[in-house]
């Protein structure tokens, strides 16, 4: 935990910029517009729901609407799709309470192979089990309707590379958790890391499953991250 | 490889790249294909140009008081628990780095896309170290370049557009690649080759779109996964980032992350937008050891100067994608890691008037550029800029140039010496000129073209048609002579019928 050759350095900037340092206070930062706030703000609720489903469709998305009484038969039926192998869950008790999924689970456990990312396990373990799971099923935290985003917040029992190592990905969100723009979202997880609210070292924002444009300017989808991806929206109200 | 990508001069440049029928082609798709995406996305999102006011004043502000944002945020990266190393040159920020891979015992290192680790020629000085080391490219592009022998990019968003399928497929085949040309069967083994790589890697360098002041984090845009990958896997990561990438505060990172990604890509947001930082208590993943080297590396030049606006860009390539010389030369005809509108104007601050003096005529100056620029750089206005200084301050133009210059400043400025050379213009440039094949071109210049000759003359013909002066009884001035004798004349009887 050390600032090497700090001072030099900005001397240096502040110099050839002809003005002192410490300002920065003086003189607050007002945004010019308001557009990023502003920009599909009065969507309503089904308009939100209508616009993710579309943006994530248009990016290789699966995207299923579900009532959480239905949301482990979806669940199987995704699993069938997907076909046999390892599954990943995260430890996050609390989500899984929420969604009402610890029955599904158990279930599940007795047909497949099921691991989960533990907190109580080393790096090497959990990047593993991740890199040999053929599916990861994990939480979302909010979903961003103008591009189709999920994003994931880092936590102890969802570790980084549960969301890039597996081969195929699913991911639950609340409808209530759905969010007009990035701007949103963003706000949110600004105001909870400055009152310490949320503690992370990584937010995702994922908007669909992997993809480049290297070769030839062909569309590939599926390159490093899962090859596919599928957003579950659970209906909470 | 360094800023400077070949010693090679422009003109030599331009006439390899113009040999690269398969790059030129690539460059033409490319540009066409981003045109159309780049304005239906900004089209979908409305307002642009209020966007691009409002992206504009942000970088401005953090360009003004970038000391002040760069101290905050070295502050927030040491509270949650990084380092931060201040780079004054490359050879300061690639000693610091190769400090860290000795104290660390680090043997394999993945890599995701950054330019300013392409610009301080980290790689090969790692490699050099000489420590059993292996460093791995892990974007699909740079991997094929680094595969290629280290193969020079071609675009700042796409480095491998001048590759197609089979010099792909070749270049994989080396790596045990037994498959067809399908793009998609040769990402798949990249995939594979390097996932098993990145799962024993122990020290990850990326770059960094944008470093948060406020608290400390780091912002990544990327589509193929490589760059989290690379923060996950490894115990330890190296950011490293040019000085200009910093923003005050997430919020403006986002909002400039959406003006990126829909200038760079035609996306709403790329598949991966990241903010991180080193781990926190309770994760197990993530680097346990975070450092930020924050590189100078000749930037502050621009601050306080005529440029300073340079250092507002995003790296999104729009430049690029709609510049005419580009499409035309590809990257390699800029022989800078910067090509296009973008590094005709950087490149010279960066890397010296010296090795980059003629990058800023590489330009038709159209204003396009400026025009994209979704931070709205004046970039045609800096070419020009460049030009002036190096005409007026740096005194280039010399020797014949001045000579020829001079002469031709007397010829125009006596009438009998102009008639006179007019009437022996024919005469005088007629052993140069040539006249082609059979061809459509010969009834516009019936004479043929002027080809080479001496400084200025030679330097025109060479890349324009310098069509043969007409005899002097062919002359306008001839025949605007005679048809005015022909002319009736007031008071003529013709004239009066």
């Amino acid at each position: 935990m050390t600032i090497y050759n700090r001072e030099a350095f900005l001397d240096h900037l502040s110099e050839r910029l002809g003005t002192p340092r410490h300002q920065v206070d003086k003189e607050p930062f007002i945004h010019r517009n308001q557009l990023p706030e502003e920009t599909l703000a009065d969507l309503s609720s089904d308009e939100l729901l209508d616009l993710a489903k579309s943006t994530s469709e248009a990016l290789h998305v699966t995207f299923q609407v579900t009532d959480q009484t239905a949301l482990p038969a979806v669940l199987d039926e995704y699993l069938k799709r997907i076909g046999a192998g390892q599954l990943i869950l995260p430890t996050e008790p609390d989500q899984v309470a929420d969604y009402n999924l610890q029955g599904w689970i158990d279930t599940v456990a007795k047909e497949r192979t099921v691991k989960y990312w533990d907190p109580k396990a080393d790096r090497d373990t959990n990047l593993t089990t991740s890199q040999d799971s053929m599916v990861a099923i994990g939480f979302g935290d909010y979903l961003l309707a103008e591009s189709g985003t999920i994003t994931v917040p880092t936590t102890p029992g969802q570790g980084r590379a549960f969301n890039f190592l597996p081969t195929h990905y699913l991911s639950i969100v609340k409808r209530s958790h759905i969010l007009p723009r990035s701007t949103q979202v963003t706000k949110i997880y600004d105001d909870k890391i400055k009152s310490g609210e949320l503690v992370t070292s990584n937010i995702n924002y994922i908007s669909g499953p992997s993809n480049s444009g290297d070769i030839e300017m062909v569309l590939i989808v599926g390159v490093h991250g899962p090859l596919d991806m599928t957003y579950v929206v659970v209906n909470d109200r | 490889m360094g800023i400077q990508t070949s010693d090679k001069p422009l003109l030599e440049r331009v006439k390899e790249s113009e040999q690269d029928k398969f790059m030129q082609a690539s460059v033409a798709k490319s540009q066409d294909a981003q045109h159309i995406k780049r304005e239906d996305s900004r089209a979908l999102l409305g307002n642009w140009e209020q966007w691009r006011e409002l992206g504009e004043q942000i970088r401005q502000r953090a360009l003004k008081y970038l000391p002040d944002y760069l101290e905050q945020f070295s502050d927030n990266v040491e509270k949650n628990g990084g380092d931060v190393f201040f780079a004054a040159t490359e050879e300061e920020a690639v000693d610091y780095i190769q400090k860290v891979v000795k104290e660390t015992g680090a043997k394999r290192i993945v890599k995701s896309k950054s330019m300013v680790t392409t610009e301080i020629d980290l790689d090969k000085r790692l490699l050099a170290m000489n420590q059993g080391l292996q460093l791995m490219e892990t974007d699909l592009a740079e991997f094929i370049l680094q595969e290629d022998d280290w193969a020079e990019p071609t675009h700042i968003v796409f480095p491998a557009l001048s590759k197609n399928r089979d010099q792909v497929r070749e270049i994989f085949m080396k790596l045990g690649y037994e498959g067809d040309n399908d793009p998609m069967h040769l990402a798949r083994f990249a995939r594979k080759y390097l996932r098993e790589y990145f799962l024993k890697s122990d020290l990850g360098i990326t770059g960094c779109n944008f470093a948060v002041a406020d608290n400390g984090m780091i912002n990544l845009v990327t589509n193929e996964g490589n760059a989290d990958l690379t923060m996950a896997i490894p115990k330890t990561q190296i950011v490293v980032m040019g000085m200009e990438r910093i923003v005050p505060t997430m919020n403006d990172a986002e909002i400039l992350d959406n003006m990126l990604c829909r200038s760079a890509v035609g996306q709403k947001l790329t598949s991966y937008v990241t903010f991180e930082k080193g781990q926190v208590a309770g994760e197990t993943d993530g680097p346990e050891h975070f450092h930020v080297v924050i590189v100078d590396n000749n930037r502050s030049r621009a601050l306080g100067s005529e440029f300073q606006s340079i250092l507002q860009c995003i790296r999104c390539g729009a430049c690029m994608n709609v510049c005419p010389v580009y499409r035309h030369i590809g990257g390699h005809g800029y022989g800078s890691i910067y090509p296009g509108p973008l590094g005709a104007v950087l490149s010279p601050i960066l890397g010296g008037y010296q090795a980059f003096q003629e990058l800023p005529y590489a330009s038709s100056l159209c204003g396009a550029c400026t025009e994209v620029c979704p931070v709205k750089i004046p970039l045609h206005k800096l070419l020009i800029e460049h030009r002036r200084i190096i005409t007026d301050q740096r005194h280039m133009q010399h020797g014949l140039n001045n000579l020829m210059m001079e002469a031709i400043g007397i010829g125009t400025g006596f009438p009998w010496l102009f008639r006179t050379a007019v009437r022996f213009g024919h005469l005088g440039l007629k052993p140069l000129a040539s006249k082609g094949e059979v061809h459509a071109e010969n009834f516009i210049k019936p004479e043929g073209s002027v080809k080479g000759g001496p400084g200025l003359v030679g330097g025109w013909a060479d890349v324009r048609d310098l069509p043969l002066p007409p005899k002097n009884k062919d002359s306008f001035r001839q025949w605007f002579a005679k048809h005015k004798e022909n002319q009736p004349k007031p008071g003529d009887q013709k004239a009066n019928q």
